[in-house]
């Protein structure tokens, strides 16, 4: 009976080879959509699930409100760990410090390794919080004397290539030159997807002996770093709310006084583990490997589920548009004996063998699909995690979903019909079901128009951002930082001079970093204004006196720096607004109060953007290298070339680096950065929400111009008769054309109508994450409109124009 | 002592027109005898056709009684009914009425697919069934590359391959020419000696005369036997 059922749907496939290829593509593209998004979101769900009760280990972080903002540290302060290990009756304690050593050495094979990633202090306590498998070495008392270190086994094979584990154990590493710290076990990496991502595990003890000890003598209260990490797991018995209580009244209790005065305020709190890797405010241990979205996730899933749909739905109009030409068969079917069930039956199984071929064809483009979407599709993820078997029982859920959703209705209208009208042809059923078709494609078309409208106005805001002025010279300019261990001065103006020989360049100057970027350094200064006392957070740019001549920052009254080190100020003209200096040059020299030290204004400069225009212009000032030579800011070189043109520009870039190599020992961390690429890349969530729309649009056009296509061609096929009498009563191959387009773009024009209110919500919705944003014009709806009705005529038209082309002899001779 | 196959007791059948109700079948009287040959005629539109959809039960009297193998039918419940009629009820076409997907051996297979017949079986009966009827050249053609006859011959033996009591024929010659009719014609009779009931619906004198009694219905009324 099966075989039966699937030999007829077979025939019945390749009887009608161009709506099953309609079919198939819909359903394949909303199935490829979903297998990947729904690997990714599989993918991301799956982080640090595999220690032993994860679902009672938490993080505790910090949370900073402040009358202006709300700030997170993903640390604590070092206080905290031992103010709860004995009085919150959690299960383990465990507290860690990251900290890159600059230098580790292998003294016996004489062997260096500068700045080693992923290592932290900590003690036996992670371990019984992490479930690490030791390949050799005591895994009973680990970690409690100083000076011994565990190694995963893929750091030890850089420290010690070609050793056996066991061997390992013993042998002695140098760090920064002075610590020797003796090696005492050998974990195996995790297997599994994970965070925790450290590689070498110091005793905590021995950070009595590093730069850091002062800090961990004397531990304050008022003082938060993220590379202090705590980790806590809960007893199976207690309460997350009476610890979390715990923890604010904690932070309660050491609240600093003038703090509290001027409404800042620190709360401790718990982060779940399996919340680590999608929160991106208090992010992950590893910047490179980006972190999971949720918000991503969601809108991924929601693509997914729109193109499926349109899938779903093609089929179904197409099926039922097709039912009349399957009347035949049913009617006969139900005088041999067959029951309705069986009919729906056989029809589902039909519906899904061709969602199985799709279904087939999306694992094959799977593969292709996840390289292209390389910027979605987080790194470690690979074809191979579709054998995991949650993966698999998904798939086949998902195809039996797909099946019921698009099969169930046809075949419930298809086994309806009545035995004696279908065997008479007395059969109008397909017609019925008109209204249906109606309103599915325009529900179709919708989506499609929600899609164009969109991705115009996210396409038109990007354009904005990048193309507005940014208030100060973003073109033909590079900066390129100085190696980090290197903090002498004297080495990045000689450095600076050798620039200044090459022909192409214009300007040299050294500071921190540009004037948009992605780091921040602000402090709070307060203003005496007569009786009232202004304060105001104010953020720095750091520069010597080329600084904003190459940057071109517009000075508009008094002057700029004079000198690296005087301390003094060019303030912008925010930050002379909020002080309440009504013209700029009221300003120039009134003194602000500056860590407990009086600085003169010198000059007001222009507003320009400090960061993406997602956010407001802030208060700024410019200033020198004050703290120098015991602390300095000037790391980065930028050079300003003489022109825009990238004729000669990869002399001069190799030119630069000679000049690196000649001044710098260290060139491992050379990297040139263009200014106007590196304001791109504030925009790179924007950018790929981009990206995925112009997906989402492409494939929702072409899934409802296909099912559009179906339905034309059925509708035609039907009044090939009506066409064949119009023309041998003389009308037109335009007039007939109109007539057929006329129903179908009607439908068209309904969805732009529903459409335009829907997109306009949501990108306005969107659009509230900046602070300048491009105007919702009233063009681009109507182009939208117009593109969409222009697809739908070109799909249209391929057929009408045909049918009105035919000789009307031979349709109308065949009665 | 020859048992009664089926017996209708003022059988009526109306449909709404508008607001006007239509009798299509008005007080049919009949008792059907197992082993007759009936001929059902009469002008288009004197209700034949649907007099035999609804002795097959494709279709329902709305009035009157219907009693078939002595159980009664207009109180019948829908799988009760599929399921007597997959057992003793075979139609016969005037357009045939084969299943243009399927092939002439599939299209005579599918009633045992319905009956649950087993594999083997069934092979064994489409067998004998092509054999009997001369066709087994022809068991993997499709129907669209038959003649009219074979196609209505692939349809008789469609109908007969579930061993039903009763044959209904709705103008089985209709779309034949004289020859192929004559031959179906011989067909008919043949089965009935063999035992099986047939009641046809024709307009043809020379059909009618195949059959052992002549039925003549006039605007949805028996008028003459």
């Amino acid at each position: 009976m099966i075989k039966n059922y699937f030999k007829i749907a077979w025939r019945n496939i390749m009887k009608h080879k161009v709506f099953s290829l309609i079919n198939v593509i819909g359903l394949t593209i909303g199935l490829s959509a979903s297998f990947v998004i729904g690997l990714m979101i599989y993918y991301d769900a799956t982080f640090d699930t595999f220690h032993n009760d994860s679902d009672r280990i938490y993080r505790v972080v910090t949370d900073f409100n402040s009358p202006e903002e709300k700030d997170y540290n993903p640390g604590i302060t070092l206080a905290l760990e031992d103010a709860i290990k004995d009085n919150l009756n959690l299960e383990v304690v465990s507290g860690f410090y990251i900290e890159r050593p600059s230098k580790v050495e292998n003294k016996e094979l004489a062997s260096e390794f500068k700045w080693p990633n992923f290592v932290i202090y900590t003690d036996a306590n992670y371990f019984k919080i992490f479930n690490y498998k030791f390949l050799a070495g005591d895994d009973t008392n680990v970690l409690s004397n100083p000076n011994n270190v565990i190694l995963t086994e893929k750091r030890a094979a850089d420290y010690f290539p070609n050793t056996a584990p066991d061997d390992i154990i013993g042998k002695t590493l140098v760090y920064n030159d002075s610590l020797n710290i003796t090696v005492t076990g050998i974990v195996e990496n995790f297997i599994e997807r994970t965070d925790f991502v450290f590689e070498e595990f110091i005793s905590h003890p021995t950070l009595f002996q590093t730069r850091l000890r002062d800090q961990f003598l004397n531990k304050q209260w008022d003082n938060t770093n993220s590379n202090s990490q705590l980790f806590v797991k809960l007893k199976a018995s207690s309460n997350l709310a009476t610890v979390q209580n715990r923890l604010t009244d904690l932070a309660k209790e050491h609240e600093d006084e003038e703090a509290k005065e001027y409404g800042y305020e620190q709360i401790f709190t718990l982060q779940p583990l399996a919340d680590i890797h999608f929160n991106e405010d208090y992010g992950i241990y590893d910047w490179s490997k980006g972190q999971a979205s949720k918000t991503l996730l969601t809108n991924l899933a929601l693509v997914a589920l729109f193109l499926l749909v349109l899938g779903c739905i093609n089929f179904i109009n197409l099926n039922t548009a097709q039912a009349s030409q399957r009347a035949k068969e049913i009617g006969i079917r139900k005088t041999l004996g067959s029951s309705r069930k069986q009919l729906i039956g056989q029809f589902m199984g039909e519906t899904f063998l061709l969602v199985f071929v799709s279904a087939l064809l999306s694992l094959a483009l799977s593969k292709w699909l996840i390289n292209v979407f390389s910027d979605f599709v987080p790194e470690g993820l690979s074809f191979e995690l579709f054998k995991t078997p949650l993966i698999l029982i998904g798939i086949v859920v998902l195809l039996l979903i797909v099946t019921f959703l698009s099969g169930f209705y046809p075949a419930l209208v298809l086994s309806k019909f009545n035995t004696v009208s279908v065997l008479k042809n007395h059969l109008a059923v397909g017609d019925k079901k008109v209204k249906l078709r109606k309103f599915l494609t325009v529900f179709q078309f919708t989506i499609a128009q929600v899609f164009i409208i969109a991705t115009l106005l996210v396409g038109k805001q990007i354009n904005y951002l990048l193309n507005k002025d940014m208030g100060f010279k973003t073109e033909a300019i590079v900066s390129i930082r100085s190696p980090r261990s290197e903090s002498e001065l004297s080495k990045k103006e000689l450095y600076a001079e050798k620039l200044r020989a090459i022909s192409q360049i214009k300007k040299v100057s050294i500071g921190g970093a540009a004037p948009a970027s992605f780091s921040t350094n602000s402090t709070e200064i307060t203003y005496m204004d007569g009786e009232n006392e202004v304060k105001s957070e104010l953020q720095f740019i750091f520069g010597d006196t080329n600084y904003s001549k190459l940057f071109e920052l517009e000075i508009l009254a008094g002057r700029s720096i004079r000198n690296d080190t005087i301390k003094e100020l060019v303030i912008n003209e925010t930050c002379r607004n909020r002080l309440g200096f009504i013209t700029p040059e009221d300003a120039i020299g009134k003194t602000v109060e500056l860590n407990e030290e009086d600085v003169a204004i010198v000059g007001v400069m222009a507003d320009f953007h400090q960061r993406s225009l997602k956010s407001e212009i802030k208060p700024m000032a410019l200033r020198g290298d004050w703290y120098r030579p015991r602390w300095s800011q000037f790391q980065t070189v930028h050079i300003a070339f003489q022109n825009k043109s990238p004729n000669g520009l990869k002399g001069a870039l190799s030119e630069i680096k000679n000049a690196y190599k000649s001044v710098y020992s260290e060139i491992d961390d050379y990297e040139v950065k263009f200014m106007d690429e590196s304001i791109q890349k504030f925009y790179n969530k924007e950018r790929k929400v981009s990206k995925l729309l112009n997906w989402a649009t492409g494939l929702s056009i072409l899934i409802s111009c296909l099912g559009l296509l179906g339905l034309v061609i059925y509708t035609t096929n039907r009044r090939i008769k009506e066409i064949g009498v119009r023309k041998v009563l003389g009308a037109s191959l335009i007039q007939i054309n109109t007539l057929l387009c006329k129903e179908f773009l009607i439908l068209v024009a309904i969805a732009f109508i529903v459409a335009a209110p829907i997109a306009y919500y949501g990108i306005n919705n969107w659009l509230q994450d900046f602070s300048y944003k491009a105007s919702i014009s009233f063009w681009v709806f109507i182009a939208s409109g117009c593109a969409m009705i222009f697809f739908a005529l070109l799909v249209i038209s391929v057929r009408t124009l045909q049918a009105a082309n035919a000789n009307p002899v031979n349709s109308l001779r065949s009665e | 002592m020859i048992n009664t196959l089926l017996s209708l007791n003022e059988a009526t059948r109306t449909v709404n027109s508008g607001s006007n109700k239509v009798a299509l079948l008005d007080n049919i009287d009949l008792q059907v005898k197992e082993g007759e040959f009936i001929s059902l005629m009469g002008p288009s539109g004197s209700g034949k056709s649907t007099l035999l959809n609804c002795i097959g039960m494709l279709d329902n009297f709305t009035g009157g009684g219907y009693t078939f193998l002595g159980e009664p039918v207009h109180s019948m419940k829908e799988r009760n009914r599929s399921k007597l009629y997959k057992e003793y009820i075979g139609f016969v076409f005037q357009a045939y009425h084969l299943i243009d997907e399927l092939t002439v051996y599939e299209n005579i297979e599918t009633p045992l697919l319905y009956k649950n017949v087993k594999s083997s079986e069934r092979k064994a009966m489409v067998a004998d069934m092509l054999d009997r009827f001369n066709i087994v050249g022809k068991k993997d053609l499709f129907p669209i590359q038959l003649s009219g006859g074979q196609q209505q011959l692939v349809g008789i033996a469609r109908a007969l391959i579930g061993k039903p009591k009763l044959i209904l024929a709705d103008e089985p010659t209709g779309n034949l020419n004289s020859k192929q009719s004559t031959d179906i014609m011989e067909l008919f009779s043949q089965l009935n000696k063999e035992g099986v009931t047939i009641i046809q619906a024709t307009h043809s004198e020379n059909n009618a005369s195949y059959g052992s009694r002549i039925i003549n219905l006039l605007d949805g009324k028996i008028v003459s036997e």
